[in-house]
């Protein structure tokens, strides 16, 4: 009952007892059991310790490898057990390349991290791990561990690297299990599928004191394996990446891509020049590292995704078909005569072939590439609606290819003009030019692939992927590409599909370089004009057909000239080479 | 201006103040970490300060302000927490619950604040002239089990226990017999011996049966109530094992957490590690090597006390651990003066919460309790936490104040 002398009595007497028992509890841990206490905190009896589970390795097609883990020797600091930091500084300075500024870096990011161990050098060689365990008695706060770091069979673009995990990354990540140690995919396949590629790690809980007698603080689950990370498969031919290596200059920048029409599956994926993945697995040094990003010709750019040019020729069949599709032209139809160019206002627009083409209808205009039926053609057309029937088609817009960074490329619309160039910026020029694939356009080599593969397909586009499925202890989950159809007609599809054949396998077709007598091949060149250099950039896409279309592919040569004369060949370099692997 | 200071109740405010002030310096110990011989700090008992400034105004205006003005703000101020409880569940989650609202410079814990709104609400309730016991119960239980709720979707379990403390400490204390709340409490029994054996059931229903004999109650009440406690008894194990083997293994972990060495039992190892190994004396302030070795993420909020045991030993503890026992007892003193009933209660659900939550948190880090996430009043970096409680106590301080005007 309400009584308020009671109440408090009672409330004391509750207090005291709680206190009291609190009391009891610190008396017996500090007083009689504080030695024992005290023992094990000098000697950190009761520890955690993870066990790193392996990364998923990554293989290609017929399963042989493209990035593997290898064994190998790291060097840890504990900085809370450095004595004297200079002399370890100086030590690490002398045998190894990491420098005394680095190190003191390392130990000042790692304020509350003072008895972690952290990660200071990977790879060791071997004679310096000798020389190393002779002389880290003097160390106290160095360890040296054997684990496994990645191995890279050979360089490219697409798998990307692996290195540690930076400040940034760990305070995001460090709740899903992440350690400042981790090693952690930083671009490419290494980072898309890090979650697939990471596993789990295990532990182990030490609670052993120096004589060996078990502490017995826990129960249960002192220990638990790890899961090693899931390997992954990848649509990628190792052979066909080889030989495409191979036969590219080695002077040119230059990009191709090919893929497999009937799944969307990215069969060779090559930009060059190229890095070594493994100078950054192994950790880089300052100097590697702005040699790398100060090479003139960039060989860290990822030309067939991160790279955006002007498509040139090879983006006439989007206007063609356009032009079909909201008939504004008839198959059937002439168009202005080409005598070398055309006057639109007061401009003369230069077709490439400077005797002119004569009057064309639209399937010669694509085999002989008329720039001037395609200038006519265009003046018919809304710039606006131009940009939506290239994004439609999926051109100048992410393919949503499993890689990190992919960029749209470009479309300018009216607005754009007008923020760029003033309210009463003409726009028929622009527009003659972007016509063909000319001016303020630009794609990625990848848009070009997916967008001939899906005219292979009668017009179902599919998404580009490199992984193929993953394999795990007891699953295999397989990548499902999406599809979407493109929105031009079956009739249409088949004359522009005709149009790309006699370009090739007919006479003064552009792209009759390109031509085998086994197979069917059907392409479009370009030559894109570019402020870059003097030569055009040469282009050729296009796909093959056996009994069914089976592969598409784009090569893209920077600065390398005519893509009939240039790209075209490589092109069928490359489909005769997988007729012979199809073969074996 | 300051003619509430002559009679404000010193000895409280100052061991009050003592406690703040032994905060700070446990909490700069706790971010600080020595290497060789340099000292790494990260900046929270610089929050901590500014927090306290801020407490210590918001006490001022408490001292100032008319009663009436916060009479009026009781039921406003309980809707507007429970509105915070039910924001704070869309906030984004950090540590695996929704229990912080971010604003950007700092967050606040709505939770904190509906303690104390519940408790101002409750007392309001059942110091109502004339209410019946059972509009007593069903009243409070609704006040108390609204925001308990929410609280368990954010979800933590040890501020959802705090009301389950100012539920039945405040109706312990009221009007309400008390075979009221043995009735109430007799189903836990009834749970714990269904996994014991059913003669101790037996022999616990005869022992309650002669308790509610003795109050005198009808035999209807005791047979249904006996009725009920069976019923409990034979569902128990189907509820029990109709659970989900990991929801099991959290209630399991919950109890014995030594259960899940990874989780909270490694926390409450390392932290009776720190304690004991401060022996008598302790190893020096800013010296612990445990606390030094980070194996405590929480230091500086819910396991400050064992920064506190390692780094001063048993004579910091037995120190701390008498400055909170004379802050309690002198209000647990004070309560004998406030006559009118709604401050009595406040000032009685406000020992209580500060006694469970004392107690919990010192008991955790000794290992005693399971951990909760409850901080350690007036010590534990936090300033939803320490805004609340001075101002709770600033409200106690208040009543004593003036009890000659509301009497």
């Amino acid at each position: 009952m309400y009584n308020t002398p009671k109440t408090s009595r009672i409330s004391i007497f509750w207090i005291s007892c709680l206190f009291l028992l609190l009391l009891t509890s610190i008396f017996h841990l500090q007083i009689f059991k504080g030695d024992e206490y005290a023992a094990i905190s000098e000697k950190n009896f009761v520890r955690l310790k993870t066990i790193l589970p392996m990364r998923g390795e990554i293989f290609d097609r017929r399963y042989r490898p493209i990035a593997l883990n290898k064994p190998s020797f790291s060097l840890y600091i504990i900085p809370g057990q450095i004595k004297d930091r200079k002399k370890v500084s100086k030590f690490i300075d002398d045998y190894f390349r990491s420098s005394q500024v680095e190190i003191d870096e390392i130990i000042s990011n790692s304020k509350f991290r003072m008895f972690q161990e952290i990660l200071l050098i990977q790879n060791i060689p071997y004679e310096k791990v000798v020389f190393l365990s002779e002389h880290i008695n003097d160390f106290p706060s160095l360890t040296c561990k054997s684990e496994s770091i990645r191995n890279y069979i050979y360089n490219n673009h697409f798998v990307g690297y692996v290195g540690r995990i930076s400040e940034d990354e760990y305070e995001n990540l460090k709740k899903t299990g992440y350690s400042i140690n981790s090693i952690i995919g930083k671009t490419g396949l290494e980072k898309f599928y890090e979650s697939l590629l990471v596993g789990k790690s295990g532990y182990d809980i030490l609670q052993v004191d120096s004589s060996g007698r078990n502490l017995q603080f826990f129960k249960h689950n002192l220990h638990k394996d790890p899961v090693d990370g899931a390997d992954i498969i990848l649509t990628i031919d190792n052979e066909l990446q080889n030989f495409i290596n191979t036969i590219l200059p080695e002077d040119k920048n230059c990009a191709v891509v090919v893929c497999d029409t009937r799944t969307g599956g990215i069969l060779a994926y090559v930009s060059k020049p190229e890095f070594d993945p493994n100078l950054f697995a192994a950790g880089l040094s300052m100097e590697e590292w702005n040699n790398l990003i100060n090479d003139p010709r960039n060989p860290m750019l990822d030309r067939i995704i991160h790279g955006t040019y002007p498509p040139g020729s090879t983006y006439k069949p989007i206007v063609a078909t356009l032009g079909l599709e909201d008939s504004l032209i008839t198959p059937t139809e002439k168009l202005s005569e080409c005598t070398g160019g055309l006057q639109i206002g007061d401009r003369f627009f230069k077709c490439w072939h400077e005797e002119g083409h004569g009057r064309l209808e639209i399937i010669n205009a694509i085999k002989y590439s008329c720039d001037v039926f395609f200038y006519d053609l265009s003046t018919r057309i809304e710039l606006d609606r131009m940009k939506e029937f290239t994004c439609q088609n999926r051109l100048t817009v992410k393919t949503g290819i499993d890689l990190i960074g992919e960029r749209d490329g470009f479309f300018p619309d009216l607005k754009w003009y007008k923020e760029s160039f003033g309210k009463y910026a003409g726009i028929i020029g622009p527009k003659v030019n972007l016509a063909i694939g000319q001016g303020e356009i630009l794609c990625t080599p990848l848009q070009l692939c997916c967008y001939f593969a899906a005219i292979a397909n009668d017009g179902l586009w599919k998404q580009p992927h490199l992984m193929n499925r993953t394999i795990e202890e007891t699953c295999s989950k397989e990548f499902i590409p999406w599809e979407e159809n493109l929105p031009v007609s079956e009739k249409n599809i088949k004359l522009l599909q005709n149009a790309l054949l006699k370009a090739v396998n007919e006479r003064y077709g552009t792209g009759s370089a390109a031509r085998l007598n086994n197979i069917t091949i059907y392409g479009k060149t370009g030559s894109a004009e570019n402020h870059m250099g003097e030569e055009t950039h040469a282009w050729f896409a296009g796909y093959a057909v056996w009994e069914e279309p089976e592969i598409a592919f784009t090569v893209f040569l920077e600065n390398a000239g005519h893509g009939g004369s240039v790209a075209a060949p490589l092109a069928s370099r490359i489909v005769f080479f997988y007729d012979k692997m199809k073969r074996k | 201006m300051f003619h509430y200071l002559k009679r404000l109740d010193w000895f409280l405010f100052i061991l009050m103040l003592l406690l703040l002030l032994g905060g700070v310096l446990a909490i700069y110990s706790a971010s600080t970490t020595k290497i060789g011989s340099e000292f790494h700090r990260v900046d929270y008992y610089y929050k901590q300060i500014i927090w306290i400034a801020i407490a210590l105004l918001l006490f001022l205006g408490v001292m100032r302000i008319q009663y009436s003005i916060i009479d009026l703000l009781v039921v406003p101020s309980y809707i507007l927490s429970l509105l915070l409880l039910v924001v704070v569940l869309f906030m984004p989650e950090i540590k695996g619950s929704h229990r912080w609202i971010s604003l950007g410079l700092f967050n606040i814990q709505p939770s904190e604040l509906a303690k104390l709104t519940t408790i101002m609400f409750i007392a309001r309730v059942i110091s109502k002239p004339g209410i019946t016991d059972w509009r007593i119960l069903v009243r409070t239980f609704i006040i108390v089990f609204i925001p308990a709720s929410l609280i368990l979707l954010e979800p933590d379990l040890g501020s959802a226990m705090t009301f389950v403390v100012i539920f039945l400490v405040m109706l312990a204390s009221s009007d309400l017999p008390n075979y009221f709340l043995i009735i109430m409490l007799s189903p836990i029994i009834t749970v714990i011996t269904s996994f014991i054996s059913p003669v101790v059931f037996i022999l616990y229903m005869i022992i309650l049966t002669a308790i509610l004999y003795r109050t005198h109650l009808s035999w209807i009440i005791i047979g249904i109530n006996t009725a009920c406690n069976t019923f409990i008894f034979f569902i128990t194990p189907y509820i029990w094992y109709g659970l989900k083997t990991y929801q099991r293994n959290r209630i399991l972990s919950f109890i014995d957490p030594s259960r899940d060495p990874l989780g909270a039992g490694y926390q409450i190892i390392q932290s009776k590690i720190a304690i004991g190994s401060g022996k008598l004396l302790g190893k020096g302030f800013l010296l612990g090597s445990q606390k030094n070795l980070n194996f405590l993420p929480e230091h500086h909020t819910d396991f400050i006390f064992s920064v506190i045991g390692e780094e001063l030993g048993f004579i910091g503890c037995l120190l701390t651990l008498i400055l909170f026992y004379l802050f309690l007892y002198r209000i647990a003193k004070s309560i004998t003066f406030l006559k009118r009933k709604e401050l009595h209660f406040i000032s009685v659900g406000i020992l209580a919460i500060l006694t469970f939550q004392i107690f919990v948190n010192i008991g955790m880090n000794l290992g005693l309790v399971p951990t909760t996430g409850i901080p350690l009043p007036f010590i534990s970096y936090g300033g939803s936490s320490l805004i609340i409680n001075v101002f709770s106590v600033s409200l106690i301080l208040k009543f004593l104040n003036e009890r000659s005007i509301f009497d």
